[in-house]
């Protein structure tokens, strides 16, 4: 039995809703087969106002056993913007954290700031453990929880439910030790592959095959030449473990935002940055895949498309 | 006389967090405020960046309905660049959004709503045991099922859109995706299991278009005893609790209603426009004031801040909108108490007044007999208004009538999609323009107004049915709809106002969805209950 406490601060609740359409676990399953006592959730909590507010001062001075605390959504620092049950959320983190013996960041809010903390930055909002891809965040860089642990940040806009039912049965099943974390605190088993990683495009992608345009366009090719797609720079499963147990932004035609590294959302969205390439001199691509230099990437790429079969200039997702 | 000051901080399950501040007089709601305690400054992100930023921005205003913002932000652009957008494209926009909102409607009703209805107050109805079997959260069999199969149709949303929530699959002339055949046979099949697995054998207990055959209230009431199926669904059970223990007695609001409408008949709008677009509907905007029904203009909108922590001394129409934020503690001071805007509409004849946004203003919507072909008509509510008047119950049930409904028309646009044929036409990208987009999220009226200049946006701004519904007083001290609506409530247990919840849950408002979100009291004592210690 793991007590869980899942706030949410400068939030959507898109995480909320993405944990939600989860199965094996769904959360039915957490609760009544795994025996996860959630204590109060902002879209699930029973308890209104003083009862609920008791829960939190319960935790919060240790009164009652906190063993996950759950965040999501960005810590506001600037006062006034963020009041929750009386008191500012900043304060609720900062006790909530220090009494629980495992803190979670769920979606990129919690983890580095996400889109709120795009410049202005009007709510000063900042990630539990990181300030976009700065460690230090709202608890600081050496924080660790009573177990000992940083903050487990499970990144994504939103998170995909199973990386959050997984690591949550994890936890709960006394899996903690095998949590292998990377430099930004992702679990290692969901952040090492690339968005890239099971791509149904990968192929035009070795080919050098461009996708032409949205819509009928994205029959064929691959989205890094023109459409500005992150996945071979970004680390996530998303091809891996497919959305909704259907399909991923980029198996349907669209370009990876990068959205569980923390620069998303990627050059602030400014002019001319929205789903197009960035480009040197209007051909080379500003970013070449992780690890690769520039040379050798243009090197390979005009092998590649020498060695370009016609399939590979063709529609494959046909009707 | 015993009059009490009672502060609910917080009220969750709104999706986003909600306080309540409200003043008893003997046992009843005598005056209200709601207090949204949150702000992120979207429109302040969003100013000097790429005008396609709203698309991938504004979705994350409201991860609940974040395909709705998507839609919205979409058409935003569509009119403000003048774009073509085939009609497949536009089935695909219609079946994406109402997937979304097909899967809010169980997922709200029994994970947000309807876990309300098993407090202790209502022990003593002879419907309790029955109600706690049911709808008692996480164990209860309907729960259960309604909450685990909610995620079905957002299945069928990851099949054109990637995933749900937050794709930013939809642009300005089109979609991203063509879908392929097996993505469309895959997307029927998934609607149908939902249909035969929840929506007809769990909740109504009858064939949808049994349901849809309901025209009246007595319609209604007759359908229920009709056989046992029914009268023992979700739904039909649900009718008769209600009855029980008094939800349609109270939670009224103001009785007016805005509905900005959704769903574009594809030949109609191939060329979006905001002049073009009430005709091109299917799912029918319209104004219900006075009771009266009116054309939707969106021209006739304006936010007021005079009760809300920004700077501002009138009314804007958002094309003129400004978010200015203020010191919050001197804001309060001047008797400011809410991070929400008031949205208002100029109604001829009766002026700016506060409108309900959500499933009850399309219902009212839908009941003018005034339409095209194309549109939907449906004069149940209406029939049920005059004989019921508003209340929490009506509310819900305007919502889950929405159900079978748009069931209908999503496989209907399913099967008028042309595989072979166009889903994006690619637009030019002027340097300045105006946009207009708007739809309806689950929860109500959607809007955007975007200002284009030099190829970066130089003003956005974002209305939400939440701000519309859980706004503060305006400048004339007209409370907002869901002040108006607690007012009058009965509370049976002050130390659990389960009351509150009911009426201000069956606004279904996502705070968050708020732009503009709030404040509680801080540093006031818990439960405090002051005599007469008006604020």
């Amino acid at each position: 039995m793991s007590s869980v406490l899942w706030l949410q601060g400068g939030a959507c609740s898109g995480n909320t809703m993405s944990f939600l359409n989860a199965e094996e676990p769904n959360v039915v399953d957490l609760i009544v087969d795994f025996g996860l006592e959630l204590l109060w959730h902002p879209s699930l909590g029973l308890e209104l106002g003083a009862n609920a507010q008791k829960i939190f001062w319960d935790c919060a001075r240790g009164d009652r056993p906190l063993d996950i605390f759950v965040f999501e959504g960005t810590v506001i620092e600037k006062d006034g913007y963020d009041v929750f049950a009386e008191r500012q959320m900043k304060d609720w983190v900062t006790d909530l954290a220090n009494a629980a013996s495992i803190v979670v960041a769920i979606g990129d809010c919690a983890c580095w700031g996400g889109i709120p903390a795009m410049e202005p930055n009007p709510s000063q909002s900042t990630g539990l453990q990181f300030h976009k891809r700065d460690k230090g965040g709202f608890l600081g860089p050496d924080w660790k929880s009573k177990a000992g642990l940083p903050v487990i940040n499970i990144p994504g806009c939103p998170s995909h439910p199973d990386w959050i039912t997984q690591i949550i049965v994890a936890l709960a099943t006394g899996r903690t030790a095998d949590i292998a974390l990377d430099d930004l605190h992702r679990p290692q088993t969901f952040f090492k592959t690339f968005t890239q990683t099971g791509c149904t495009r990968v192929q035009f992608f070795d080919y050098k095959q461009s996708t032409v345009s949205f819509g009928e366009g994205t029959r064929t090719g691959c989205l890094f030449y023109e459409f500005g797609c992150r996945g071979p720079m970004t680390h996530s499963p998303c091809n891996r473990i497919l959305w909704n147990r259907q399909s991923s932004k980029t198996r349907a035609g669209m370009p990876c935002l990068g959205c569980t590294e923390p620069e998303f959302p990627f050059f602030d969205l400014n002019k001319g940055t929205v789903f197009k390439t960035q480009k040197i001199s209007g051909v080379i691509p500003k970013e070449v895949p992780e690890g690769a230099d520039h040379l050798t990437y243009m090197a390979q790429a005009s092998a590649a498309r020498i060695a370009a079969p016609q399939w590979s200039k063709e529609d494959m997702f046909v009707v | 006389m015993t009059s009490t000051d009672l502060f609910v901080s917080p009220l969750g399950r709104v999706e986003g967090d909600l306080d309540v501040r409200v003043t008893i007089t003997d046992g009843v709601v005598t005056d209200a405020w709601t207090e949204a305690a949150m702000f992120r400054g979207f429109e302040m992100i969003l100013k000097g960046k790429d005008p396609q930023a709203g698309l991938i921005v504004t979705p994350r205003i409201c991860g609940i309905c974040g395909g709705s913002h998507l839609y919205k932000a979409c058409y935003a652009l569509d009119t403000a660049w003048k774009t073509h957008v085939p009609e497949n494209a536009t089935l695909v926009r219609n079946i994406a959004q109402a997937c979304e909102t097909l899967q809010s409607i169980p997922r709200y009703f029994y994970a947000l709503f309807a876990i309300d209805l098993v407090n202790k107050n209502y022990a003593k109805s002879k419907l309790y045991d029955e109600c706690v079997r049911r709808f008692a959260p996480y164990v209860g069999t309907a729960y259960q099922k309604g909450v685990v199969l909610s995620n079905k149709p957002v299945e069928v949303y990851a099949l054109f859109g990637g995933q749900w929530p937050h794709s930013s699959f939809m642009v300005p002339g089109g979609v991203m995706s063509a879908p392929s055949l097996a993505d469309i046979t895959r997307a029927t099949a998934i609607l149908n299991h939902w249909k035969d697995n929840w929506l007809e054998a769990e909740w109504l207990g009858c064939s949808i278009d049994r349901w849809l055959e309901i025209k009246t209230w007595e319609d209604m009431l007759e359908w229920v005893e009709e056989n046992e199926s029914q009268y023992n669904s979700d739904c039909g059970f649900f009718i008769r609790y209600c009855l029980d223990v008094g939800l349609h007695k109270y939670g009224g609001g103001v009785g007016n209603y805005i509905a900005p409408g959704t769903y574009f008949e594809p030949s109609l709008y191939d060329h979006p426009t905001s002049e073009g677009r009430n005709a091109a509907l299917i799912g029918r905007s319209g104004v219900y004031a006075g009771g009266k029904h009116f054309e939707y203009d969106h021209l006739r909108v304006s936010e007021d801040v005079s009760h809300s922590y920004f700077k501002g001394d009138r009314p804007l129409h958002p094309w003129e909108g400004e978010t200015i934020p203020l010191d919050v503690e001197e804001a309060r001071k001047a008797g400011k108490y809410s991070w929400a805007k008031s949205p208002r509409y100029d109604v001829p004849d009766l002026g700016r007044i506060p409108l309900e946004a959500g499933p009850l203003a399309r219902r009212m919507a839908a009941g003018n007999p005034d339409r095209a072909e194309h549109q939907d008509y449906d004069p149940l509510f209406i029939d049920m208004m005059a004989k019921l008047g508003p209340s929490v119950f009506v509310r819900q049930m305007a919502r889950m009538h929405e159900g079978p409904k748009y069931f209908k028309w999503v496989m209907d646009w399913l099967s008028r999609i042309d595989l072979h044929g166009s889903f994006y036409t690619k637009p030019e990208e002027p340097q300045s323009g105006k946009g207009f987009g708007a739809t309806e999220a689950a929860r109500g009226a959607l809007q955007d107004w975007i200002v284009i200049e030099d190829g970066k946006i130089e003003n956005y701004q974002v209305v939400t049915p939440t701000a519309w519904n859980i706004g503060p007083r305006d400048s004339n001290s007209t409370n907002g709809p869901i002040e108006s609506a607690l007012i009058g409530s009965p509370i049976v247990d002050i130390e659990d106002p389960v009351e509150l919840g009911h009426v201000a849950r069956s606004f279904d408002s996502c705070l968050v969805c708020t732009v503009h979100a709030y404040d509680g009291k801080t540093g006031r004592e818990l439960n405090k209950f002051v005599v007469n210690g008006m604020v």
